[in-house]
């Protein structure tokens, strides 16, 4: 499967933070998406990266961006873990792994919890992808200031009256 | 209150009771999702609004904003499966009115977030489907279409 941009990403179909089943297509609702694969909770680099995240949901709600983040926890944890951070964006849980594989995210150097590859993708509403990061180094992973850009390129594409 | 915007209907509340359409009571402006669907039977709809027509905000105060983020981050996670729907409620463009959550079992209301603005009031109704709870924004879309309605 290709994750380049361009492609058309999967319109992922799984349980969020709580246990309500929901498509991607649908979280993103018309709206620009920032898609985090997140190994899980218990690493200090996911924790810091999405401390960060956090930090910038103001900015994405106001803009009407989203942010989306899956990992292979289970939703309770993911609620857990998403009210400690006090984020208010969706989780998305892969615990089944339903889509790890058929996405080639699968991180190869965890064998105790196979879990994502930390990636990054942002994309148009329509879930075509607009720029891809790989955070197997945490200097690959997208800054605050790459979705910043991000988002404002997609927002400019899609929103007719962006520059009026 | 002037036409329904696309995405909005009519609710009416008269401190007790709940009508869809313009009945008894004030009329607000809410989500029309919540009416679109199968109504759930007997569900119990946590009203924080007051039948005074002068209980408003403006959309735009930050503890509007604020009960939003809440029901974001906490009050959707602590309700679960008895959710059904939840909506706020629009008097025009930039009014504020109150909000409803509707629940298929009675829940904790003293912790509804959005009791801080105006208090609560159960109703029993049968007119609330249910929708998927909103994934963001905690703004308002469209002027005069209640949060979480609307789409660009």
């Amino acid at each position: 499967m290709s994750l380049d941009p361009g492609e058309p990403f999967p319109d992922l179909d799984l349980p969020d933070h709580t246990h309500r089943q929901r498509m991607l297509s649908e979280v993103a609702s018309g709206d620009p998406v920032a898609l985090l694969f997140s190994r899980g909770w218990w690493c200090p680099k996911e924790q810091r990266h999405l401390r960060e995240v956090t930090a910038a949901q103001d900015e994405f709600e106001v803009a009407y961006a989203r942010i989306v983040v899956v990992s292979i926890d289970r939703p309770e944890v993911q609620s857990a873990f998403r009210a400690g951070l006090g984020a208010r964006f969706t989780f998305l849980s892969d615990a089944e792994r339903a889509w790890l594989p058929r996405l080639g995210l699968l991180e190869e150097t965890d064998t105790l919890h196979h879990p994502y590859r930390p990636t990054a993708f942002t994309l148009y509403p329509d879930l075509t992808i607009h720029a891809a990061y790989d955070g197997n180094w945490y200097w690959g992973r997208p800054t605050i200031e790459d979705l910043r850009k991000d988002m404002r390129a997609i927002s400019r594409a899609v929103r007719k009256d962006f520059e009026r | 209150m002037g036409e329904l915007p696309d995405g909005a209907a009519h609710l009416s509340f008269d401190g007790r009771t709940l009508h869809a359409g313009r009945g008894p009571g004030r009329c607000f402006m809410i989500d029309a999702r919540c009416l679109q669907g199968e109504p759930v039977s007997g569900a119990y709809a946590h009203v924080c609004a007051l039948p005074d027509e002068d209980a408003a905000l403006e959309f735009d105060q930050t503890e509007v904003q604020q009960v939003r983020r809440d029901a974001m981050a906490w009050w959707i996670p602590l309700l679960g499966d008895a959710l059904v729907s939840l909506t706020t409620l629009a008097l025009d463009e930039a009014r504020y009115g109150g909000a409803i959550t509707v629940t298929r079992e009675p829940v904790t209301w003293r912790e509804d977030p959005f009791a801080r603005i105006f208090p609560g009031t159960v109703v029993r109704s049968d007119l609330f489907c249910p929708v998927l709870p909103p994934a963001g924004p905690v703004v308002e879309r469209y002027a005069g279409v209640a949060w979480p309605g609307g789409r660009f």
